[in-house]
């Protein structure tokens, strides 16, 4: 395989070049480890079956520290000769994130947590809505009409589609009020049948 | 070639079934397309009606389903990395990486051909051999073949999306892991469901059930496409694919002849295999196509030749899962067991006699097998140069939709909000793995091999006492093993004599 000329051999000015593979082998041992700790927990004989419950998922965990320590050792060897591990993002010029960027990013994630918990007291019918539009929102749409018609527009084909045509029954929550108002959007989307 | 024709005559003569035909098409795509329903919800949903219709009818409505659904979730997949059902799940890998590309017309002609040739090689090969092949891939197919064949699968399924080959196997790795939550397949002991850590106990009764795969493709795909898009947006870095109506072309076709000719053969096998399937066919026809592609470094960032393994596979498997049905009476698979259901409804009892006692049956079910088969091409064109037109909805927009289609899909599954939380937590593991260079279709591989692969392996150990050389006695499985072998070896050779150094390096 010819090799290719794409990378730039450098040497690294920052912290040791072999911490973040030492740290990455440890997550990985870490976790496997873990894995393996659990297996305890179920290590009962099956009749008839000489490798019993944990016989598979510890195989599986050895395997996983044989892989992140063959990783390791890859990479410390690349490192030995003189090549210097960059990623991608770390080649690129760091810039400061604004309060608003972080608080941004930190939505994305944290939305879709507090939309989940909130399903089961609140129901699905009345916060998918409302998740749709802050999830908009956090995606800087500012115009209202896609922010009403977008929501409006999946909340109504969800409803005649996966309501009334095929009965998948969502969450309805279990505070008073919520239930009822998601009982109502539920019986108004099944008017007439 | 009379009975065939004799068929086609039956199938297109009556009115009723003409329309029965049309419906199952059109309904088995649309079903399939989209996620939280598929061609299974159809079939359930139709499966009382066919009380009231011939047999004949009802038994061809279903084999139409199958094959106008396992094809209509490609669609999806290539457009929002959503697959559509399971057996597309692979097409994601490739599909949606040409989407991002702007080849998104070429990934779903791909998607149309090659599922429609599948199709049709399948039910040729379903009308010229059932007896013979339903025979000797049920004498020659045992545990330990199986238990080979998806070692071979897991041997290269460390090379998909990827960045080093180390992270492909950990990626495989957690997936195997992930695969072993549930219960053991052979005592029918609890694992992971609860336990200890740091002095905190943890117990959940949803875990006895195993992890669904379908909530963390959904998570692996979906909701982590939609994390870095938005991330992308926050950034300022997000570009918007081009809605490419271009057709792939011949020479493009040509080039991948080998690949659709090995693809076609292990979906048929796939199918043949009770339990296998078109899901199996299709991963186990990726990595296949990974492992001999000349193009390997491409799998995983829009390869043509990734789309066509697996949807050619996927629909190969659907003429040959008619096969044990018809010749043995064993269904492989949700759908070909409502097909069983058809029958015993109708008081008919599918095996070697059928072919002598309910010819015409038979015969109109290939006959609409076929160009079911042959009507995906024209359906699927019309489709190539309609729907790639979302594409230029703005991405801000189409969120919303691709998530809450995610969720229904997560939800309707078993009726367990417990499947969306692990989809949306999917979705953020599979954005720090995809952005650390490791492979969220390595997690997926392992997870469905992994469930197979063990189950398979506990019985053939069973059945071989425990014995290596009995299982090398075989000649199936030794292949297959050695095979396997040989692909982890040489790769990690490779990997030691840094053949593939730049691609490390650039992680």
């Amino acid at each position: 395989m010819a090799r290719s000329t794409e990378f730039d051999v450098t040497t690294s000015s920052g912290p040791s070049p072999y911490l973040r593979p030492a740290l990455e082998w440890a997550v990985w041992v870490g976790f496997a480890l873990l894995a393996y700790s659990q297996t305890g927990l179920f290590d009962r004989e099956i009749p008839e079956y000489r490798f019993g419950a944990t016989g598979w998922p510890r195989a599986v965990c050895l395997l996983m520290i044989a892989g992140a320590t063959g990783q390791f050792l890859m990479r410390c060897l690349t490192i030995a000769r003189g090549v210097v591990e960059t990623d991608a993002a770390e080649e690129a010029p760091r810039q400061k994130l604004s309060g608003r960027e972080i608080a941004q990013r930190t939505a994305i994630f944290l939305l879709p947590l507090v939309y989940l918990y909130a399903v089961p007291y609140l129901g699905f019918y009345l916060m998918t809505p409302l998740f749709m539009l802050a999830l908009m929102l956090i995606l800087e749409v500012r115009s209202p009409g896609p922010l009403i018609g977008v929501p409006l527009t999946v909340s109504v084909i969800f409803l005649l589609v996966f309501t009334r045509l095929f009965y998948v029954g969502m969450p309805v929550g279990n505070l008073p009020g919520f239930y009822d108002v998601n009982n109502a959007i539920i019986g108004f989307a099944r008017l007439g049948m | 070639m009379e009975a065939f024709i004799g068929g086609t005559i039956s199938l297109f003569g009556d009115p009723t079934s003409l329309m029965l035909f049309f419906f199952g098409l059109i309904g088995g795509m649309l079903f399939g397309a989209i996620p939280g329903v598929n061609m299974l919800t159809l079939g359930a949903v139709l499966l009382p009606f066919t009380i009231t219709m011939n047999p004949e009818n009802a038994v061809m409505l279903f084999s139409v389903i199958y094959c106008a659904g396992v094809f209509g979730g490609a669609i999806t997949a290539i457009l929002f990395n959503i697959p559509g059902a399971p057996e597309n799940a692979p097409t994601c890998f490739d599909g949606y990486p040409m989407t991002q590309k702007g080849q998104s017309g070429k990934a779903i002609g791909a998607a149309v051909i090659c599922s429609a040739a599948g199709g049709l090689a399948s039910v040729i090969l379903m009308m010229t051999s059932t007896g013979i092949i339903a025979g000797w891939a049920i004498r020659a197919f045992g545990p330990p073949e199986i238990f080979a064949l998806i070692f071979f699968g897991l041997a290269v399924s460390a090379s998909v999306g990827a960045k080093t080959l180390w992270k492909g196997w950990l990626s495989v790795m957690i997936g195997l892991l992930l695969a072993t939550v549930g219960t053991d397949p052979v005592g029918g002991i609890r694992r992971f469901n609860e336990g200890s850590f740091l002095g905190l106990d943890y117990s959940s009764y949803y875990l006895s059930a195993g992890i669904h795969f379908i909530p963390l493709i959904l998570g692996f795909f979906a909701v982590s496409e939609v994390l870095t898009q938005a991330i992308n947006i926050a950034t300022g870095t997000r570009e918007r694919p081009k809605a490419g109506l271009e057709f792939p072309t011949i020479a493009e076709f040509w080039q991948v002849r080998y690949t659709m000719i090995r693809s076609t053969l292990i979906g048929f096998f796939a199918g043949v295999l009770p339990g296998i399937g078109a899901t199996l066919g299709a991963f186990l026809s990726y990595t296949q196509a990974l492992r001999w592609s000349k193009n390997r470094k491409n799998f995983g960032k829009g390869e043509l030749e990734g789309v066509v393994a697996s949807e050619t596979a996927n629909n190969a498997a659907t003429g040959a899962a008619m096969i044990p049905l018809l010749a043995l009476g064993l269904p492989g698979g949700a759908l070909t067991a409502m097909i069983m259901g058809i029958f015993q409804i109708h008081g008919m009892e599918p095996g070697p006699l059928i072919f002598i006692n309910s010819s015409e049956l038979v015969w109109i079910t290939f006959a609409a097998m076929f160009w079911a088969n042959l009507m995906i091409i024209v359906l699927g064109w019309v489709q190539t140069k309609t729907v790639v037109h979302i594409l230029r909805v703005p991405f801000r927009w189409l969120a919303p939709g691709i998530l809450v289609l995610a969720i229904v899909g997560a939800y309707a599954l078993r009726n367990l909000f417990v499947d969306v939380w692990v989809m949306f937590l999917a979705g953020i593991a599979g954005y720090f793995l995809r952005s650390t260079g490791y492979s969220a279709a390595g997690v997926v591989l392992g997870l469905i091999l992994g469930a197979i692969g063990e189950s398979a392996f506990a019985t053939s150990a069973q059945l071989l006492d425990y014995s290596i050389l009995n299982f090398l006695s075989r000649p199936i499985a030794a292949t297959l093993f050695i095979l396997g072998v040989l692909t982890i070896v040489t790769s990690v050779i490779n990997e030691l004599r840094g053949a593939d150094q730049p691609k490390a390096l650039i992680d």
